[in-house]
Order: C-alpha cells, then structure tokens, then sequence
C-alpha cells in the first residue's frame, strides 16, 4: 500500500493537453504538488502537456514510476492493463494502480462487469495492486501525492484522514473545511468499485499511519463486513474512526426462519456492531465532519462530566438539553473552591453554578475575565470538557476574545488538557475570531446544540477508550 | 448434540424438534422449563408431580405443525385428577382431527407465571457471520422492533450494553413499584446463545421467544433452533 502514498514517480496514463478537460486536470495537480517533479504524462496522440514532454507509452518512461494514475477511457483498458503488466515485469514498478476511470461493473451490465474483471486480473496478475476503478484516487499531503482533479493543492496538512466509498464526498469535505481552516488532512483514499484495495484494508493500512490522527469513513457497504468491525475494534483502540454509512433504509434479507433474522436488517447490525468496535457512527454530514475535525484538534476526553460556560442564555439551556437527554454525558460539579474564584472574577448578577456545572459570565465580561474562568476550568480535573457559548459582545474585539480562549486553555500543562468547544453564535460577523481560534487548533462552532453533539461523540468515544484499556 | 442436529438435517427438517431444542439450548446453560416427554397416563401424572402443579401438556409429533388449532395445548393443570383428564382428553381430540398422525408421546412442562417477555436471538448473517438479537418479545416482535444487535462471541458486559440500549431494558429495571429483574443472568444468557451459535455450523438461525424475566431468575419458554440445510 505505500508505494500508494509515497511513490518515486508517478505516471498519468491518459494525461490531456486540453485546458478544462479532468485528466488535464489531474496531471496538474499531479505536477503541481510533487515534491520531487517526478510526473511523467503519458499519451500517444501529445507531444507535451503543462510544458511536460510526453510518452507515448507507460514503458518508455526512463526513471521509476510507483504510482500509476490509469485515466484512459474502457475501450483501451485491456491494452493499459497489459502495458502496466509489462511495466511491472521487466522493470519491477508501477506497484500501485489508481484507476479514475469508469465506465466498468458500475454500469451493472455483463459486458462492462467482465471487462473490469479481465482488467484487475491482468494488473493484479503482476502482482499491482489496484484502488478503483471509478474513484478519484488518493491524496497525501505530506508526501505530494494527489491523483484527483478537485482537491486543490494548497489544502492545509493536519491529522484526518479520510477513507470513502464517495470521491465527490471525501474532496467536498477537504473543500468545505478550507476557508476557516476547519481542519488539515494528511491521506485521502476514494475506493470507487472496491475491485481490489477495499476499504478494510485501507482502515487498517490508516490505523497504522502514523501521521493519522483521525479516520473518516464513508462507507456504502462491503462483501465482508465482519473483516471491517474486526480491523475497526483494532483501530479504534488507536485512533478515533467516524463512520457515516448510506443505506438506512434496509432492504430485505433471505427467507428466514425466526424472527431474529426476519428482523435483522443490515443498517442495524452496523449499529451495533460499530458500537461494539468503537466506531462512531453518525447520522448527518454535518455531524461527520465536525465529529472527524475535532479529534485532529482537540484530546480525548477522560470521562464524561462537562462544564458548560456561557455569556448567552437560550442557545446554552438548548445546548445543556442536547449534551444531557441521552443519559451518556452530564454537567461536571463545580465544587465551593472554584465557585468562589469564579464568583470573584464576574460581575455580581453572574449565575455560577445553577445547574451544577453551568456558568453564565451575562454580558459584562472583559476578555482578561474569559481568560481567568477558561484557566480555572481546565485546572479543575473534576471537568472532562468544556463547551464554550458566545455571541461575541461588539466591545470585544476578535482578536482579543481568540487570543483570550487561547491563552486560558494554554495555561495548563499538556497533559492536563481537555477538549474545549468554542460555539461562536454569529457566523460570518466574527469571521476573523473564528479563523483565529481554527488556526490555533481550537474548534468552532456556529450552533450551541450542535457542539453538543460533537461534545456526547468525544465523551462516548473516550468512554469506549476507558473501557477497552 | 451434533449427532442430534446431523440426524434432524438428515431427517429433512428445517427446525429442530421443540425437546431436542431445549436440550441443546440447556447444554449451553440456558435455562428452560422443567419439561417431561410421556407415553401413558401414569408417567404423565408421576411427571406432574416431579415438575410440580400447575402444568402444561402440549402434543409431540412432528406431523402436527399447529398444536393448539389441533387442540394439542392444554394450560394451568392443577391437580394429579385434573391431568389424568384432561391427558386423555387431548389424546382423543387429537387422534379425532388428525387420525394419521404419528404422535410420539406428550409434553409436561411446568406453567410459567407470567414474567417479562423479552427475545434472545441469533442467526448467521452472510456479511457478519454470527449475529444476536435481544429486544422486547412475545407475539409482538416484528411490530414494535425494539431490538439491539451484537456480533457474537461477546461478552457480559457488551451483552449489557446490548440491553441497555433497548426500551424493554427499562421495564426490566422495574417500572411503576415492580421488582427489577435478574438482568445479570439474561446478559449470560446473551453470551452464551452466542458461543452456541458459534459452536455448531449446523445451527442457522435460533430464536428464544418469549424468555420470560423474574426478579430471581429467567426461562427460555419457546426455544426455535433453525437447522443449516444447505
């Protein structure tokens, strides 16, 4: 699998001349991000793409090539197949095969289902390995790899790593995540087809990525899903795994004899057998993607008490309703000592404690203040987590209030650090607060019920962590 | 017991008999009814009395598929008079509706008060390979689908989990005063119809439908064990 990831050189077999077209694309950003310049485009009918002379033939290329991009349309897949075959056996590369091409068993047709298995068998024959076909390939940002045309060069680096059975899923997130530096990604892997690499192996070659912090998957399914919970139980105990998975609506099983079986649909036996593997499992693209980022950015939780602080009344008692209805997570105790410090540093009208665990500063509040009650919650080792609820006042600046938030959570040691989610409740009108806060690793969020649920994700993993140790 | 499951799947049945059910579902710990199998009057009452009143008797024969539309269950016995009864009774409506049946004897099982009813489940899932079900039971299963899902093998404590994440979990812990029952011996039971299933490739599919809770202890009423036939 690294030759994937970490290649000599890479090859685009079908590599365009022609501006706007997607395989013109992919050999740009092929180029563009290699760390080395070790892209070769090879095409019979070009002479040179991007300034980049030409191969008419993968075998023609003189300097080693691991990873090859195979972009050329079905009716030449056979002939690609053979020259990636040759390529292999008399000069011992092209180990690593991403197919982006379709037109194979998505089709659903005989034809185009047998022409995707002589395919494989010819590539896999030299013993290549193959991800796809009909998938956008993968991306490491760390080593210049990226063999799609949408995920743009200059994505930030960071600990996610995302494996999907969706291209157009896996490079949206990447895109979506860019503008406030939601998060920064090392490898992305779309598995397409699945006809050789599956998502199994990719999970478990993930789990032992050291630079991986965090696996995102989105999964459709796959032939052998034991194999996957069975991998999953192992990488979890590792690394976080956040799973969303299509197909909630189940389609009938087998005749069956019990009623066990003539219940069982698959949905539910991924619930809970992801429960029981410590995979997170989540219901929105939303909650995937901020539940994946804010274990790039933030430590585990070690149990489940959180402290709620809050300079706004309605979104917190939303936010409290959302942390606590499932019973998994609750309000942390503040006990008399560090009440009394937090009484001293507000205003007189301040509610400290009312519920247990929740603090509401009411708008009198100074950035030193956010700092000081940021500073004594995360000495308190009676508090797990903290969620953070603003709508910044006009009388603090952005800068001030980050910097603020930063410097408070910053006080403590790193082994005394607890995730903290900051909810800033006024979108775009503190843009520059929340890039600053994204930037330094601190997570942020638009909607107070939302961090809720990222909070009760991060407690349940923990939990499972506490559990399994 | 592989010997009895080989020799039903080679008999051509789909399901195992009611009694060879219970006895393998037993060599795994799972706790069934105090049953007898009878074949005259007088060890009927003799097993009334070893069992103790009040019991049920149902008809044994593989021929009768649907016992109590045949007139083959009769319930809440009480006494050695009653049994002697009502045991010729059924025998004779019996033989009336069915007179080429083969019936290999009678059943005597205790009456079971009532108790909680929750399902325990499992079944070997193509994808999965073992798979255990537990929820809330009884006729109802397929219409309130208060289930939970675990692959199996699986622990007490994941078995735990497994049930809380039911609604009847709540109704087992004891709701309106009634006492909680014994939670910790239906999680046992939970590992242990995994490992059974794990244990034999000739079992597919088994149901335990209704368990019946109390506060001291669990009975697998119905045991259903689906035999791999292909």
């Amino acid at each position: 699998m690294s030759e994937f990831f970490n290649p000599r050189g890479v090859a685009v077999i079908g590599a365009s001349a022609k501006k706007g077209h997607p395989n013109n694309q992919i050999f740009k950003y092929s180029k563009e991000v290699s760390l080395n310049g070790k892209v070769f485009p090879v095409n019979p009918s070009a002479d040179e793409i991007e300034g980049v002379e030409v191969y008419k033939n993968l075998n023609d290329i003189p300097e080693p090539v691991d990873l090859i991009v195979f972009a050329v349309g079905s009716k030449n897949a056979i002939s690609t197949a053979n020259d990636i075959k040759i390529r292999r056996e008399t000069k011992g590369d092209a180990g690593a095969v991403v197919i982006v091409s379709a037109g194979f068993r998505e089709m659903g047709t005989e034809e185009s289902i047998e022409l995707e298995n002589e395919m494989i068998s010819i590539i896999k024959s030299s013993g290549a390995r193959v991800i796809g076909p009909n998938c956008q390939g993968v991306v490491d940002l760390f080593h210049g790899v990226n063999t799609t045309f949408s995920v743009p060069p200059n994505t930030p680096r960071g600990g996610l790593s995302i494996v999907s059975q969706s291209g157009a899923f896996a490079t949206s997130f990447i895109r979506w995540a860019k503008e406030f530096k939601l998060v920064g990604a090392n490898k992305f892997v779309t598995l397409g087809n699945m006809s050789d690499v599956d998502v199994t192996e990719v999970l478990d070659y993930l789990g032992e990525d050291e630079k991986t912090k965090v696996i995102a998957m989105y999964l459709e399914g796959t032939k052998n899903a034991r194999a996957l919970i069975e991998t999953s139980k192992k990488v979890t105990l590792k690394k976080p795994v956040v799973a969303i998975k299509a197909g909630r609506t189940s389609v009938g099983s087998n005749v069956a004899h019990s009623h066990t079986a003539s219940i069982a649909g698959d949905d539910s036996i991924y619930d809970g057998a992801f429960l029981q593997s410590g995979v997170l499992r989540v219901d929105s693209i939303p909650e995937f993607y901020h539940t994946s980022r804010v274990f790039d950015k933030m430590p585990v939780p070690k149990g489940n008490k959180i402290c709620l602080l809050t300079v706004v009344g309605g979104p917190s008692t939303i936010c409290v309703d959302a942390l606590v209805a499932s019973g998994e997570a609750q309000l942390a105790h503040l006990n008399d000592e560090i009440k009394g410090k937090i009484s001293s540093i507000l205003s007189a009208n301040a509610n400290v404690g009312n519920p247990d665990g929740y603090i509401d500063m009411t708008a009198s509040v100074t950035p030193k203040m956010h700092e000081d009650i940021i500073s004594l919650l995360m000495g308190d080792e009676s508090i797990d987590g903290i969620i953070f609820i603003t709508s910044p006042p006009g009388f603090i600046g952005d800068e001030d209030l980050a910097n603020a938030i930063i410097n408070g959570y910053n006080s403590v040691s790193e082994e005394k650090k607890k995730p903290l989610l900051t909810v800033l409740m006024a979108g775009n009108d503190v843009k520059n607060c929340r890039i600053k806060l994204e930037e330094n690793g601190f997570p942020t969020f638009e909607y107070s019920d939302e961090a809720a649920k990222i909070m009760l994700n991060m407690v349940r993993y923990g939990q499972y962590l506490q559990r399994n140790k | 017991m592989r010997e009895i499951l080989r020799d039903s799947i080679k008999k051509g049945y789909t399901v195992l008999p009611e009694l060879e059910a219970q006895k393998i579902c037993e060599s795994y710990g799972i706790k069934c009814p105090p049953t007898h199998l009878v074949n005259n009057k007088e060890d009927c009452i003799d097993a009334g009395n070893k069992i103790g009143y009040p019991v049920v008797i149902k008809i044994f024969s593989k021929d009768i598929i649907h016992k109590s539309d045949a007139g083959g269950v009769v319930t809440n016995i009480n006494s050695d008079e009653e049994l002697a009864e009502k045991y010729e009774n059924m025998l004779k409506t019996v033989k009336g509706k069915y007179p080429d049946a083969n019936i290999e004897g009678v059943v005597v099982q205790k009456m079971m008060s009532k108790g909680i009813e929750v399902i325990i489940g499992g079944f070997k899932d193509e994808q999965f390979g073992p798979v255990i079900m537990f929820g809330t039971g009884g006729i109802y299963v397929e219409v309130f689908k208060d289930t939970s899902f675990r692959l199996a093998p699986l622990n007490v404590d994941e078995a735990r989990r497994q049930v809380e994440e039911t609604k009847i979990f709540k109704v087992l812990q004891g709701v309106r005063g009634e006492k909680a029952v014994d939670i910790d011996s239906i999680c046992q039971a939970i590992v242990n119809v995994g490992d059974l299933l794990i244990e034999y490739d000739e079992i597919s599919e088994i149901d335990l439908n209704p368990v019946l809770c109390y506060p001291d202890e669990y009975v697998a009423v119905d045991a259903r064990v689906v035999l791999a036939t292909n």
